[in-house]
């Protein structure tokens, strides 16, 4: 381990100040601190606009006494009578004393006072240098009146074209450094911030393994990248990992989680939605094969009609039929509604990063989307068939995958209820029972968009309209769409995208940290032919990628955040990760993929929180229980424990971001559960058969396989020493100390923490 | 923070400190997450001391904004949807009527009808306490209590089918994926207890409520405010008892062994307090390992209150175990406590199609004494006032039989009856009113968003502030519309 520098000590015991919860700020800086600015929108702009900018804002009917206080600049020039905010000096602002009612000439607000919380936030927020953030924030504005579409509205960062921007040449350095370096480079150099080494290639090859993958290396792995001197020795790794099928089933579940991937239907029955398993297959292969993420789009909005529409398009439709369904619904209209709102709400988020749903009963309140633009989104799914868990209308036969003699192969797709168009209405207060206008298919307004060239497939089958949608949002000229996909495809390698809301580009979102990298990436991503694999090697060989996660006391200070990306951010494993790194850590492990969803021995006490215990639920042969995450059976209603408790993506809507929680209850499960015990006694059982007989190097095996490194001295004598006080003290047999010790490895911070 | 309610609303999507904090990555969650969560609006102060070690739990708990009638809530879940015109909502007109075809809209699973043939109340009614409610025969003992009740008697839903209905009443939606009721009380609270989950579930043993663990899912909240189910005989928690063969003192060797792993780990990254929290998340573990199974033993409890709760009687046992345990439970700082009367299918609970009777005999004779034992223990023992107890299920009963033939009836969202008690609620009031034939609400009618928005209101929380940001909207459990505490009997 290495040692402490002290200044990190010191900070260490600042830092537990500020998990206590007091106001002690880390540092000031001319910049403000991303928790500065937290506080100013959370805690210091809603009070502002609610209540003072009536008088006090661009908005105001008359601006009273010459005062604004709507932007940071008209703050700081004060009014009439002068400046009303001395940064950092609470006692002299005007501003203070006027809300607190103590000046006796200017009671603000003046009908009624503050709240005491209020107003403290305001002195603290003064203390603290009155920061207010750079850009302007257009949320700042009041609530939007009556819907038009302004030239500011059209002005939002994410809605301006991607362009063809060129990285930066850096005055100083390499000559020539990676575009993504240069972006990023320059961030730091404005910050005057350095950034920290490259980590130790075992952190690398460990951080770049789960990345990709989302498994463990192996020690011998680990050693052969160590080992290999080659120039190119990293390209070279990265390009075996990217050929790995393992890793279609990682960034596989990344998109499952945002189209809400499940295999039932929720409610009272939550009955098995009927092979829905092929739409999961169909991602694994289409990441594998690296499918151009265009292709991709477009089949799973309108594969069916696609004029080349091969089994593979068609499975791929069954993006529309994997979301909630009431099967008895108290209301059916309603019902038919909130299920077009549910592809609305996930196209819109997920491909467009644009909370579309939020227009369903009115104007968008933040983003300029009317509730016209929704209808008219919404009208591209309006003839799509009612899902009714199988039957004609959503399945179909596949002639390419079945295989002879066997029964047909069905999957789950979408149907359209022939080729006359259905009528699509506003609906007022989003209600079925008040229908408005009529509306057509039409693109988001804001976008300034072509009018949607719908042509009907000559299956005759369909209206076309579906594809029309999918061939704009993948179009080059749709602003979003590859800005969008390259920020999470940047997420799942930095721990958070360039955008830290990946599925809000919206205003209310935050605004990128890097826009000219994310209009770059985008740019780049567009003209590689939308190729994900190469987006990965473009970020993969990044000197940023493969920073170390130590944190200089100057980035502590002034980018608490890490906005500038002057480090790499330690993460947590993912749900899945933690599970299937706890099998592929203790013993052998079944690498079939794909196939039906595999139903895992769940606890007795889960399956009794069923009305039915046990139904909807198989139990798997020892074999199938060895398997990854990804193939487990998603049944809404009964989720697995361990993953449940990792924070698995809740599959009853999109999920752009997991938590990582830390729960006592975790700590339950890794100790004392069936499923954490058995793997224990796995790895103990490996140990025995790779080092027999020979405790220490049982020891260091097993501390190797889990955490990628080679253990220090003091671990295995540590290690050495519980198993030694366990078999005296407690008499545990040799078997029984070192399943112990196993147990103590895979609960290790080490083993579920990534560097 | 000023509840003002006359503010503009929507103006700002506020984000909830801790989305913007998930987003902003490990890294940032690390270093600033408690200082900024304990300035969340809803959040004001952390008034526990974080627990040695810097963990800092989610759970911890927090000063309520404006001042909190009830610490706690005991819901008591009627599955299945009692009958109220059987029950508490004395209808006399609807006896002379029994067998009777006549015009009245009812809506149920059997879907919408505008005739049915009468089934008159199986029960006498009597009135009971001071206040002289009528109370049917089927609650002799909780009758006794009703000076201590408030009575909803014009509750609607918006669903007649168990599964939305269920949602509905746990979550405020008909539609899957939201958080519970318990989940929001701890979101806005946190947990007195560090030993115990802040929302407990228990269930009937006769089996799970139908759609499972969705009734105790936190929804887009993270897991750490999902239910956890908590069994009264055996392993109380998931995974709480140490597997055979494994000592306190050995699981200790371990921990200790395990922590000096982690501290050197720690050491090299002191910036991130995610380290230290799982560290000290393992101490807490260990801690309710020991604790939790006290919290459910019953055997120091006395003979007298045995009795009380009905523990001596077979028919009784059951449920007065779980009605005991919840009084525990509340008295060791549980924040939330759900407990389910009736599971599984049919007249596995209250949901009475057939034979309305045999059903609701069963129920109500298993319920009807730890109930009332519950109430007079928590009243004698100073903790009614903090507690607010409620009952209810997720819809009530046609007053007209399903069928041709029996004496069952379907289930109604139009009108039906649900009950609070303690909390700072009014006792011997009753609230609203069905048609003489209980089959709508006609009069003060109240939502499942009103009784939501009561429980946050006594809990010192306000309905219409407390919010999470998800999905481009300030998610509130009453909906974007203004709901009111039901005043009348606050």
């Amino acid at each position: 381990m290495a040692l402490v520098p002290p200044f990190l000590r010191r900070l260490r015991s600042r830092l537990v100040l500020a998990v206590v919860g007091m106001m002690v700020p880390l540092a000031s800086a001319a910049e403000p601190s991303a928790a500065d600015l937290e506080f100013f929108e959370k805690r210091i702009r809603p009070v502002l606009a609610r209540a003072c900018f009536d008088c006090h804002s661009e908005e105001a009917k008359s601006v009273k006494g010459g005062l604004r206080l709507d932007t940071h600049e008209a703050l700081l020039k004060g009014g009439e009578n002068g400046s009303v905010v001395t940064p950092g000096d609470p006692q002299s602002s005007r501003l203070i004393a006027s809300v607190r009612w103590t000046d006796e000439d200017f009671r603000m607000p003046p009908k009624r006072s503050l709240a005491a919380a209020e107003i403290a936030d305001l002195e603290e927020w003064v203390r603290r240098g009155a920061p207010w953030p750079s850009e302007p924030n257009p949320t700042a504005g009041p609530r939007r009146r009556g819907f038009e579409i302004t030239e500011k509205d059209r002005g939002h960062w994410a809605f301006q074209p991607v362009g063809h921007p060129v990285p930066p040449v850096p005055q100083t350095g390499p000559a020539a450094p990676h575009p993504v370096d240069a972006f990023i480079g320059q961030g730091l150099r404005d910050r005057q911030l350095a950034a920290a080494p490259e980590a130790d290639r075992r952190t690398l090859f460990r951080r770049v393994h789960y990345d990709l993958l989302g498994l463990p290396p192996t020690p011998e792995e680990v050693e052969a990248f160590v080992q290999d001197r080659s120039e190119n020795a990293w390209e070279k790794w990265v390009e075996r990992l990217l050929a790995s099928p393992h890793y279609g089933e990682k960034w596989g579940r990344h998109w499952l989680d945002l189209v809400r991937f499940a295999e039932t239907n929720s409610y009272e029955r939550d009955g098995a939605k009927p092979n829905a398993w092929r739409y999961r297959d169909y991602v694994i292969r289409a990441f594998n094969s690296d499918k151009p993420f265009d292709r991709f789009v477009r089949e799973q909005l309108a594969g069916d009609e696609l004029p080349d529409a091969d089994d593979e398009a068609r499975i791929a439709t069954g993006y529309y039929r994997l979301g909630i369904w009431d099967d008895e619904p108290a209301d059916r209209e309603l019902a038919q509604y909130d299920q077009l709102d549910d592809l609305v709400a996930t196209t819109g988020q997920v491909f467009l990063g644009l909370t579309v749903d939020c227009a369903r009963c009115h104007d968008h309140k933040i983003d300029p989307i009317g509730q016209r633009d929704y209808y008219s989104l919404l009208s591209f799914f309006h003839n799509v068939t009612p899902y009714r868990n199988g039957g004609d209308t959503d399945e179909v036969v596949l002639g390419e995958l079945a295989a002879a003699g066997a029964a047909p192969a069905k999957a789950l797709v979408v149907s359209e209820s022939g080729t006359q168009a259905p009528e699509t209405r506003v609906l007022a207060r989003g209600n079925p029972g008040s229908p408005g206008d009529r509306v057509e298919p039409a693109f988001l307004q804001v976008l300034n968009p072509p009018q949607p060239r719908i042509v009907p497939p000559p299956s005759g089958k369909s209206l076309g309209r579906r594809l029309a949608l999918a061939d704009w949002i993948v179009s080059p000229e749709n602003p979003l769409t590859a800005r969008v996909w390259v920020n999470r495809v940047w997420q799942h390698h930095f721990g958070r995208g360039l955008v830290r809301t990946p599925s809000d580009f919206g205003r209310q979102g935050q605004a990128p940290t890097h826009p000219e990298l994310l209009n770059w990436l985008a740019w780049q991503f567009m003209e590689q032919g939308w190729s994900v694999k190469n987006l990965h090697r473009l970020i993969l060989t990044s000197a940023a990628y493969r920073r170390s996660t130590t944190i200089s006391r100057e980035a502590l200070q002034r980018d608490p955040a890490n906005d500038s990306l002057s480090h790499f951010d330690m993460r947590r494993l993912t749900a899945e990760e933690i599970r299937d790194s706890l099998l592929w850590v203790s013993g052998p492990v079944n690498r079939a993929m794909q196939g039906p969803g595999v139903y895992v021995t769940l606890p007795p006490e889960v399956l009794a929180g069923q009305s039915v215990p046990g139904s909807g639920w198989g139990q798997a042969p020892p074999e199938e229980q060895v398997r990854r995450s990804v193939y487990i059976h998603v049944k809404r209603s009964l989720l697995t424990p361990i993953l449940l408790g990792f924070d698995l993506a809740e599959p009853d809507r999109s999920t752009p971001v997991r938590f990582a929680t830390t729960q006592p209850t975790q700590a339950l499960g890794m100790l004392n559960s069936r499923f954490v015990r058995d793997q224990a006694t796995r790895l103990a059982r490996r140990m025995e058969e790779e080092a027999p007989g020979n405790t220490r190097d049982q020891v260091a095996r097993a501390l190797y396989l889990v955490t990628g490194r080679p253990a220090a001295e003091e671990d295995l004598d540590r290690g050495l020493r519980l198993i030694g006080s366990l078999s005296e003290q407690d008499g545990l047999d040799r078997q029984a100390a070192l399943e112990a010790f196993c147990l103590l490895a895979l609960n290790l911070n080490e083993f579920v923490y990534l560097d | 923070m000023n509840p003002d309610a006359s503010a503009p609303r929507g103006q700002f999507c506020r984000r909830t400190r801790r989305e913007f904090l998930w987003e902003a990555g490990a890294g940032f969650t690390g270093l600033a997450l408690a200082g900024l969560m304990a300035r969340d609006g809803v959040l004001p102060r952390v008034q526990a001391a974080p627990t040695p070690g810097g963990f800092v739990n989610p759970l911890a708990p927090r000063q309520p904004l404006r001042t909190a009638r009830a610490k706690s809530v005991i819901f008591l879940f009627m599955y299945g949807g009692p009958s109220h015109v059987d029950t508490f909502d004395h209808k006399p007109a609807l006896y002379p009527l029994d067998g009777k075809t006549i015009t009245v809209k009812t809506f149920g699973r059997g879907g919408r009808k505008n005739e049915g043939r009468v089934v008159g109340p199986k029960w006498a009614f009597k009135p009971y306490g001071q206040c002289g409610k009528q109370v049917s025969d089927l609650f002799p003992n909780l009758g006794r209590c009703v000076d201590d009740i408030a009575f909803l008697h014009s509750m609607t839903a918006d669903s007649p089918i168990h599964g939305s209905a269920m949602l509905q009443m746990n979550t405020g939606k008909i539609l899957s994926g939201s958080p519970c009721l318990g989940s929001w009380v701890n979101y806005g609270l946190g947990s007195v207890s560090e030993n115990l989950p802040g929302f407990a579930v228990m269930l009937d043993p006769i089996g799970g409520p139908i759609s499972g663990a969705k009734n105790w899912s936190s929804g887009y909240m993270p897991a750490s405010y999902q239910g956890t189910v908590l069994r009264s005989a055996g392993d109380p928690i998931l995974d709480l008892q140490r597997p055979e063969g494994m000592t306190a003192p050995m699981q200790r060797r371990i921990l200790d062994s395990l922590r000096e792993y982690n501290a050197d780990h720690a050491a090299a990254h002191p910036d991130n307090s995610n380290l230290a929290a799982r560290i000290a998340s393992y101490e807490l573990a260990f801690n309710m390992q020991r604790y939790a199974p006290e919290a459910v033993d019953l055997s120091r409890e006395s003979e007298a209150t045995r009795e009380l709760y009905g523990i001596n009687s077979p028919r009784t046992q059951e449920f007065g175990r779980r009605c005991l345990l919840a009084r525990r439970l509340v008295e060791r700082g549980v924040r939330f406590v759900q407990l389910y009367a009736g599971g599984a299918h049919n007249d596995d609970n209250w949901d009475a199609h057939s034979d309305l009777e045999k059903n609701h005999n069963f129920h109500a004779g298993r319920t009807d004494r730890p109930i009332a034992g519950l109430l007079q223990d928590l009243k004698q023992r100073g903790l009614l006032d903090e507690t607010l107890v409620i009952w209810g299920g997720e819809f009530g009963r046609q007053p007209t039989a399903e069928y041709e033939k029996g004496t069952g009836r379907d289930h109604n969202a139009y009108g039906f009856t649900m009950w609070m008690a303690g909390g700072g609620v009014k006792g011997g009031v009753s609230v609203g009113q069905t048609d003489e034939l209980g089959s709508a609400a006609v009069e003060d009618r109240l939502h499942v968003k009103d009784l939501h928005a009561t429980v946050l209101h006594l809990m010192g929380l306000d309905p219409n502030q407390l919010s999470y940001f998800y999905g481009g909207l300030d998610q509130k459990l009453v909906g974007v519309e203004e709901v009111q505490p039901i005043r009348a009997i606050l």
